[in-house]
């Protein structure tokens, strides 16, 4: 076997020795493998408590006749600048939003740094200064954090983790009924667009939608059943995740979900599923035939595309209605790559 | 739209079996997106081609791609590329490990780093990028393929009485080279929306109808008579035609390239660390079959099964957006199931 290591034109490097066991990239990428990687955590972590909403965005307990809740979430993107945003903004509104779907009030985040060696201060601070815009602007103050710098190549210039404590009256966690209207509160992956333009160099208006949901849930959470924030897997995961929670099929109507032009656009350029870009500022809440016409008008203040987009049936899969046929959207897997011809 | 699949309805009532390969994946993954197969008559048949560069790149490729790696030489490859199976590995455990591969989009991002070899898939239309390392002297291993010397040989053994043409393969070569192929049967160049392949699909079939061997530019918005000039004249300057193998075609005189200048090319730069490759594909695979057309995915006894898109086995199951086992994963699931 040796052999064939050996380099009879001497343009040949050392080899690179075999080590099996490694944490791979598919592992942290949203999909089966990440699914498979948190059972074998909890497993080893394991213990009972009175804790509630644990698989969920957000933990809860019963505290003071209230239901505090508590989550948490590390941010690493590339590029940690981008079209309307930046590594700071999502680090804040992803842990507000996680918070927000619960139905629960951010009271308060922890903010923590790993910092590589080396990294501009000047990025830095404008990523400081980000997030304490945003605190002050939507009232969650920061009240504790950490920072941490390692050797240069080390970590990827900044990694970000935020936690969060908010309050709620009612935890937003109701069954879902048959006939029960699925909303979308706005344009749907923008902030994957924003991403895919920088990092593929193309030029777009299109920008983040990240911003803090909490206005927006608060306004609608007397009205509607359960929300949850679309993030990384897009609407087809939170779809899926919605729909095999509660153990119902889920119709969507593909030409009524709101999608900007430019998005559609890039998507088509790239060869990307639309359904499984990121958000970091849209949810989709479920509400009752009765209210969802109101749900609709409310978040409409916020943003003109929220829109009905489907509706609750008995079964399972999520099915979307294109203009051809019905097809499964199912979860997506692994990270999203464009095509190659 | 309705009026096409009125016509489609009409026409192929009087016609018995008719078998249409559309040649690119991009076009089978809007096919299968909007299940545009479930509302043509069941005698019109869309057969998915070979035209997904990780499906047809030889198992003897990937060896060697996964070999430099593991061998210490810095690589660079699209990011479909890191997932497919080798006979042992994958590029992606050979990064966990420790090999240096970088996932590219763009020849930009590598231009100045002369000691990384560039692992080359794609056909004409992403040969210019390759042509444009080469032009930067940054070494490539070419697995590139040309479709139309493929096209010759499957129009034969699959009885295909006509081909829905690759839109973006054409902007590359133009549409005139597909009428310069004298193959016995009508061809459409058609873009990637679902009513363009809908409206392929129809004017297929009235060519079939009237026996009419002729080609059908219905992408004319980016595809022209000769193509890109400039692409094809930097392809031209920089690599030649070769023999290539291809995964389930085998080899096939003229369908590949390699760069003129020997000192760019990785397959003599390092032919050393290749010599003692046996390379197998996954027993009982039907990648071979599937990227001719001959089965379709879920006839494979490990479709969805041991080989889904988390851990693929076969190569058709790695790109979502070109490769014929990964999207009929996506979108083929019955509405049933």
């Amino acid at each position: 076997m040796d052999d064939k290591k050996e380099c009879l034109t001497g343009n040949c490097p050392t080899p690179i020795e075999a080590d099996v066991g490694s944490i791979r990239l598919s592992e942290g990428s949203g999909g089966r493998e990440m699914q498979e990687l948190i059972s074998q955590i909890r497993s080893k972590l394991g213990a009972e408590s009175d804790w509630k909403n644990t698989q969920d965005d957000a933990a809860s307990i019963d505290f003071a006749g209230k239901k505090l809740v508590f989550t948490s979430d590390s941010y690493v993107v590339t590029p940690i600048f981008f079209p309307g945003g930046n590594i700071g903004k999502i680090a804040f509104c992803g842990t507000v939003n996680d918070l927000a779907v619960m139905g629960a009030r951010p009271l308060g985040l922890s903010l923590s740094f790993v910092l590589e060696e080396g990294f501009s201060k000047k990025d830095f601070f404008s990523i400081v200064e980000t997030i304490g815009e945003l605190s002050k602007k939507h009232g969650v103050p920061i009240v504790t954090g950490d920072t941490k710098v390692v050797e240069h190549g080390s970590v990827d210039k900044i990694i970000i983790n935020t936690s969060g404590v908010g309050s709620a009256e009612i935890i937003l966690d109701e069954p879902l009924e048959v006939g029960d209207q699925i909303i979308v509160s706005g344009g749907i992956g923008e902030h994957g667009t924003a991403l895919l333009a920088r990092r593929f160099e193309l030029e777009t208006l299109i920008e983040t939608d990240s911003k803090p949901l909490w206005d927006e849930i608060n306004s609608v959470r007397g009205l509607i059943r359960q929300a949850k924030d679309v993030t990384r897997g897009g609407l087809a995961a939170i779809l899926n995740e919605i729909a095999e929670k509660n153990g119902k099929q889920f119709l969507i109507n593909e030409e009524k979900i709101p999608i900007e032009h430019e998005v559609r656009a890039l998507t088509e350029v790239l060869g990307i599923e639309l359904y499984n870009l990121a958000c970091e500022g849209r949810f989709v809440c479920i509400a009752s035939h009765k209210n969802s016409d109101e749900v609709v008008q409310k978040l409409k203040q916020f943003n003109k595309h929220a829109c009905v987009v489907g509706e609750v049936l008995d079964g399972k899969n999520v099915i979307v209605q294109t203009r051809f046929g019905k097809k499964v959207l199912n979860m997506p897997h692994g990270n999203i790559v464009p095509r190659i011809c | 739209m309705n009026e096409y699949i009125e016509k489609i309805n009409t026409l192929a009532r009087d016609m018995g079996e008719v078998k249409i390969m559309e040649v690119c994946g991009g076009h089978t993954n809007t096919i299968m997106r909007y299940g545009i197969r479930d509302i043509l008559p069941a005698n019109i048949k869309l057969i998915s081609g070979p035209g997904c560069p990780v499906c047809v790149t030889s198992q003897y490729d990937i060896d060697c791609a996964i070999e430099l790696a593991l061998g210490g030489v810095k690589l660079a490859t699209y990011g479909d590329m890191i997932h497919v199976p080798g006979t042992k590995t994958s590029l992606l455990d050979a990064r966990a490990r420790g090999a240096d591969v970088k996932v590219i989009y763009s020849a930009d991002q590598i231009v100045g780093e002369k000691d990384r070899v560039f692992f080359a898939v794609g056909f004409e239309t992403t040969t210019p990028m390759t042509a444009t390392m080469l032009k930067n002297n940054i070494p490539v291993f070419c697995a590139h393929k040309l479709i139309p010397p493929a096209m010759k040989i499957l129009v034969g053994e699959m009885n295909i009485q006509g081909f829905i043409d690759p839109g973006h393969v054409s902007t590359i070569i133009g549409s005139d080279i597909w009428g310069e192929l004298n193959i016995p049967v009508p061809q459409v160049i058609s873009g990637f929306k679902p009513e363009a392949l809908v409206r392929a699909t129809c004017i297929l079939l009235e060519l079939i109808k009237n026996k009419e061997v002729k080609v059908v530019n219905d992408y004319p918005e980016v595809v022209f008579g000769k193509g890109n000039l400039l692409a094809k004249k930097l392809i031209e300057e920089t690599m030649k035609p070769v023999d290539a193998e291809w995964r389930g075609m085998g080899v096939i005189p003229g369908s590949g390239l390699a760069p003129r200048n020997e000192l760019l090319d990785a397959r003599i730069i390092y032919k050393d660390l290749f010599k003692n490759i046996v390379s197998r594909e996954y027993p009982g695979c039907r990648c071979g079959e599937i990227v001719r057309g001959m089965v379709e995915p879920r006839e494979c006894p490990f479709f969805g099964t041991v080989c889904t898109p988390e851990n693929p086995q076969g190569a058709c199951m790695v790109s979502e957006s070109e490769g014929a086992c990964a999207i009929a994963y996506k979108y083929g699931k019955s509405l049933a199931e």
